[in-house]
């Protein structure tokens, strides 16, 4: 899967956007991601390991709930990682 | 009486326009003065951001151009800001004055929302009230119990469905580290600033062809309105579309500011600035 990175996570992954991830569901996904990029491991997940609600994840445009991040994901699909935040 | 705060500043010349205080200036002053009286009569932010895990992004903002107040008026500019908690502490509105030596201050209110903070060294947060700490910091003639209400849906509204379109352009931008703050998120008057990119891009490009646009250059903005609905980070992609009208014998623009990523134009926030003459904003 391709995981697209917001610009406020950029420092936390060498400033990389778009990253590439060979796992079979999101959740394994992302927990790949902060292997790869150790930094961003305690500012997507909490203590439990979950992924904090400040933080809202998408896979093809369509937003994840927390129960849904175990979805599959292959090659082709694309997992935008955005801050859950309003205002300027 | 709510609690004032009042000093001077000394002027540079990136502070002005050759008409009057730079938009931006006047914004980042104002935010500069909410801090201050913050951390002079409550928390200041850096504490409230360390030890209480809250922040503030700003929502809604109203500017009214005071008389023009130029470089060589006076050595410093006057400022004179309150601060005030809205919505059962929802919101944290500050009152900002900015004068030269006479005539009317520039105002601006700018209406802030606290967020909790839970996403560690990124700083990110979800909208949450004051903790009943830092409320116990405010006067209770500094806590207000109505929210602030953005005039800005409907005088977006009442332009756009009574004013006559002169022209629309589109600039394209791309968020870099020094428009941004301490999260790599792009610091709000940041907006004021693309805003005027995209008016003045529009200027250059359909003056010849409506020549009253040119009235955008030649005289002291009257009045800017804000609203945002979601931030820009480092490296994102987006265009202000702004739209000129003539309304209510004023020239107005209307600045959508939109991320563009994806191909679709996400909303990300709103200005609209009046050329004089205008009326102050409705102080909620």
């Amino acid at each position: 899967m391709m995981i697209r990175v917001n610009g406020a996570l950029l420092r936390f992954t060498e400033y990389r956007r778009v990253i590439d991830v060979d796992a079979p569901t999101v959740e394994a996904g992302l927990v790949k991601l902060t292997g790869e990029y150790q930094p961003l491991r305690k500012v997507l997940f909490d203590r439990e390991g979950k992924v904090r609600a400040t933080h809202k994840v998408f896979l093809n445009g369509d937003q994840l709930e927390p129960d849904q991040l175990a979805s599959r994901a292959g090659d082709a699909d694309s997992v935008d990682l955005l801050l859950a935040i309003s205002g300027g | 009486m709510p609690r004032s705060c009042a000093y001077e500043v000394p002027v540079d010349t990136g502070l002005f326009t050759p008409l009057h205080l730079q938009p931006t200036a006047a914004c980042r002053l104002a935010f500069n003065a909410a801090g201050r009286w913050l951390s002079l009569y409550a928390i200041s932010h850096r504490r409230l951001v360390a030890e209480h895990q809250t922040g503030f992004v700003v929502w809604s903002v109203q500017l009214s151009s005071g008389d023009p107040v130029g470089y060589f008026d006076a050595d410093c500019l006057d400022v004179v800001v309150t601060g005030r908690v809205r919505g059962g502490g929802t919101q944290f509105e500050c009152d900002v004055e900015v004068r030269g030596p006479v005539g009317r201050a520039t105002r601006l209110r700018a209406c802030c929302v606290p967020l909790r903070l839970d996403g560690g060294s990124a700083l990110a947060g979800a909208p949450a009230r004051l903790s009943p700490e830092v409320m116990s910091a405010f006067l209770a003639d500094e806590i207000e119990r109505r929210p602030h209400l953005s005039p800005l849906p409907a005088l977006r509204a009442v332009i756009t469905g009574c004013g006559a379109e002169l022209a629309q352009g589109r600039t394209p931008f791309v968020i870099h580290r020094h428009q941004c703050e301490v999260a790599d998120q792009w610091f709000w008057p940041e907006a004021v600033s693309l805003a005027c990119s995209g008016r003045e891009e529009l200027v250059r490009a359909e003056a010849d062809r409506v020549p009253r646009l040119r009235l955008a250059m030649q005289t002291p903005l009257g009045r800017l309105d804000l609203l945002f609905s979601r931030p820009f980070y480092l490296f994102d992609e987006g265009a202000v579309v702004s739209t000129a009208y003539e309304w209510e014998g004023r020239l107005a623009f209307v600045h959508e500011l939109v991320g563009t990523e994806g191909g679709v134009d996400e909303p990300r926030a709103v200005a609209i600035e009046q050329f004089a003459p205008a009326p102050e904003p409705t102080w909620n």
